[in-house]
């Protein structure tokens, strides 16, 4: 079953003198329990697509559908909403919320989701958990390592229990170690849980890990393929 | 996690930003309530000086003579009207007088003068002349007598400054010579006794008068000294007598102290051919808010009938008085406005950088699903912290300044006293204690903060996350 349908996006940023196709019609279909990962050289238009498959911009032409709606139509607080429900982030780094704790800062979403503060409570202590940071509950950021930082980051995108989680370049800022450890949890959780993930990397090794590989260059798909394993 | 808590975690993340923004709300609010302070304390000490022991908060008075303040505009007064004043609650003293002016004369000199008919008991209750004898004269003599006594040079020099100087208190004179501790228990007791001067006070039923000491200085008169009053008495007699000198009083209000006789009342209605009538009853009340004096004004109005009989208020019939509190007061508000001007820049540049800096975090909450008002929301809280933080301290701060200066006010002496005297004013620099003024820079500051953060909160509505997450 498929989670989201791209259908011939196109997004062109003419801000400067020079229009910039910067996504130049691209038609993909992720399905439920991906794990995917978009590459290609810098200025491809990685960001762009994973920053419209998030709802955080609007393509300039075409439509991107998740579970039937056309996310291009939503503005404003709709659009915050159905982000909130429906969708994942793991940024690159600086993710979380410099004054909450790795338990505050889970919890954080599943509040403005109006979860119940039992059900609440229960789940961000497994998720840490899951994501071996059972014993880091009451960390600040900064007190964790950037590795520890993105597991929380990730234990923060799945506390929504959203359809697929987006990570643009979440291992850019790690050491191979790190690297590898966030993404043996991303893998199993996906195997385990079912979640789909989808994520941009410039990385070899991250990229022998996903099971698709999408390749991009100026804004269009030139390579995708899926791994039989 | 609620906003509040978010909030307020914030507000230590640039732990030195907020102790800087917080103080600098700190030291406006510190310094807005001492000027306050000083400044209702300075009306306060006028209308206590002017309306409280001298003019009364009420008074009752013929209806034509704020208009034309002559004796022909006075009015019957009797024993039933002042025992009905006397009756009503919340009144403190029914004063009743007749004021009105004379040339005193003195043979050698002449001078126009104010003379007052008071009914010395009832007065008592009010301006209070007696109070007001002198009690000590820095006379020429006393300062020769006191030279063979032996007194320091030191001393003697700052005697001669006061050369003819008048005291009503031993206080008083010694904080004029500005003695220390040991050259009074050594040498204040014989200047004391040199300087002292006899006085008599104004008795009921007196044919003597008293007369204020610059006015004295002026006429040239001691006691026992005969003056002659001359004037124009009710409805065009002519007024003339012959008063002996009882006493010399000392007015802390410069130009009254030139000008003021005190007689008795009935001796005043003899002069002036006004039998039976006075120009005012002078009202004090107990609680002298405006909203009580117009309550009041209106019960004794009342109670008068329209016999050409109205009541009014002081701020009816000393216009100058509240004109000149007035003006002060909004000068005093323009110097207020100024520094609020300066705590608004501050938070405003406080909220500017915090917004500009939290970009990135702002996207990034923005993106997984935060709604922009709660941005605003916390933004705001923190601000208001911040704010709370400075008024509450400042108010603080400034607790202990304005109880001391309240209960021990700042007393001027030498020159600094002599200038305001001279302008008019009694030498003393009293504070308001806590009211509501207080409470009112608290409001001020919490809207100063909201009004500081419209402009900055709006880029956080504006916010685009992809732009946000690139910050
Ligand atoms: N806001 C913008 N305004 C104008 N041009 C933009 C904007 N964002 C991206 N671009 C341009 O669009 C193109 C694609 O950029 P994008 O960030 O998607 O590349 P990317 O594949 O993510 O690169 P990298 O690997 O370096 O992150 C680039 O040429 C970039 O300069
Ligand atoms: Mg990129």
């Amino acid at each position: 079953m498929s989670v989201i349908d791209i259908k011939n996006v196109v997004k062109i940023y003419n801000d400067s003198e020079v229009k910039v196709h910067a996504v130049n019609g691209i038609s993909l279909t992720i399905d439920e329990g991906e794990f995917t990962a978009i590459v290609g050289p810098s200025g491809s238009g990685k960001t762009t697509l994973l920053n419209m498959l998030g709802g955080l911009d609007h393509p300039t032409a075409g439509e991107i559908y998740v579970g039937g709606t056309n996310i291009g139509t939503l503005k404003g607080s709709k659009l915050i909403d159905f982000r909130l429900h429906n969708i994942g982030f793991v940024f690159q780094s600086y993710n979380l919320i410099p004054v909450l704790t790795a338990k505050e800062n889970v919890e954080f979403i599943m509040q403005m989701q109006k979860v119940p503060s039992k059900i609440r409570e229960a789940r961000t202590r497994e998720l840490l958990t899951q994501v071996g940071l059972g014993d880091r509950l009451d960390s600040r950021p900064a007190k964790l390592s950037g590795g520890q930082q993105q597991r929380v980051a990730v234990a923060r995108a799945l506390a929504s229990k959203p359809k697929y989680i987006l990570a643009d370049e979440p291992t850019a800022n790690l050491d191979s170690k790190s690297t590898e450890n966030l993404l043996d949890i991303m893998e199993k959780l996906n195997r385990e849980e079912k979640i789909t993930f989808i994520f941009s990397t410039h990385d070899a090794r991250v990229m022998k890990k996903a099971r698709r590989v999408i390749t991009v260059e100026d804004g269009k798909v030139i390579r995708d393929e899926r791994k039989t394993n | 996690m609620n906003l509040l808590k978010i909030a307020w975690r914030n507000l230590w993340r640039n732990r030195r930003r907020t102790i800087i923004t917080a103080s600098s709300i700190l030291f406006a609010v510190f310094f807005v309530i001492l000027m306050r302070s000083f400044q209702l304390g300075t009306y306060g000490h006028m209308i206590k000086l002017s309306i409280e022991s001298y003019m009364g908060f009420l008074q009752v008075q013929h209806e034509d003579y704020l208009d034309d303040m002559t004796i022909d505009n006075s009015f019957e007064s009797n024993i039933e009207l002042i025992g009905q004043l006397d009756k009503m609650p919340g009144i403190k003293a029914v004063v009743p007088r007749l004021e009105t002016f004379a040339l005193a004369s003195t043979g050698d000199q002449t001078k126009g003068v104010a003379v007052v008919g008071v009914d010395p008991g009832r007065e008592l209750n009010l301006s209070n002349p007696n109070g007001r004898l002198v009690q000590y004269r820095v006379t020429p003599a006393a300062i020769e007598k006191l030279k063979e006594y032996g007194l320091p040079e030191k001393l003697l020099k700052k005697l001669s400054v006061l050369k003819n100087s008048s005291f009503v208190s031993s206080d008083g004179l010694r904080a004029g010579i500005k003695m220390s501790d040991t050259e009074a228990e050594k040498y204040l007791p014989v200047i004391l006794e040199q300087c002292s001067f006899n006085n008599n006070p104004l008795v009921t039923g007196d044919d003597g008068v008293l007369v204020s000491d610059r006015l004295a200085k002026f006429l040239q008169l001691t006691l026992g000294d005969t003056l002659i009053l001359m004037g124009q008495g009710y409805q065009g007699a002519t007024a003339a007598g012959l008063y002996p000198v009882r006493g010399i009083i000392k007015i802390p209000a410069p130009d009254l102290d030139n000008k003021l006789i005190y007689m008795d009342i009935n001796k005043a209605r003899e002069l002036y051919n006004l039998e039976g009538r006075v120009t005012s009853i002078a009202i004090n009340l107990h609680d002298n808010s405006d909203q009580n004096m117009l309550k009041t004004k209106n019960k004794i109005l009342a109670m008068v009938g329209n016999d050409h009989k109205t009541v009014k208020t002081w701020k009816e019939f000393n216009k100058v008085l509240l004109q000149q509190i007035q003006s002060d007061n909004q000068s005093g508000k323009l110097i207020l406005g100024l520094l609020y001007f300066i705590v608004f820049f501050g938070i405003f540049g406080t909220v500017l950088m915090m917004i500009h800096e939290r970009k990135r975090e702002f996207g990034i909450l923005v993106s997984i699903g935060m709604k922009r008002y709660k941005l605003a929301v916390i933004t705001m809280f923190e601000m208001m912290f911040m704010g709370l933080i400075g008024v509450f301290s400042g108010i603080v701060l400034s607790l202990p300044l304005l109880y001391l200066g309240h209960e021990y006010p700042i007393r001027f002496t030498g020159d600094m006293a002599r200038i305001m005297e001279d302008m008019g004013f009694d030498a003393v620099m009293p504070l308001e204690w806590v009211d509501m003024y207080v409470l009112w820079q608290g409001l001020i500051v919490a809207f100063m903060v909201i009004l500081s953060c419209l402009y900055p909160l709006r880029k956080v509505f504006s916010l685009k996350e992809v732009e946000a997450l690139r910050a």
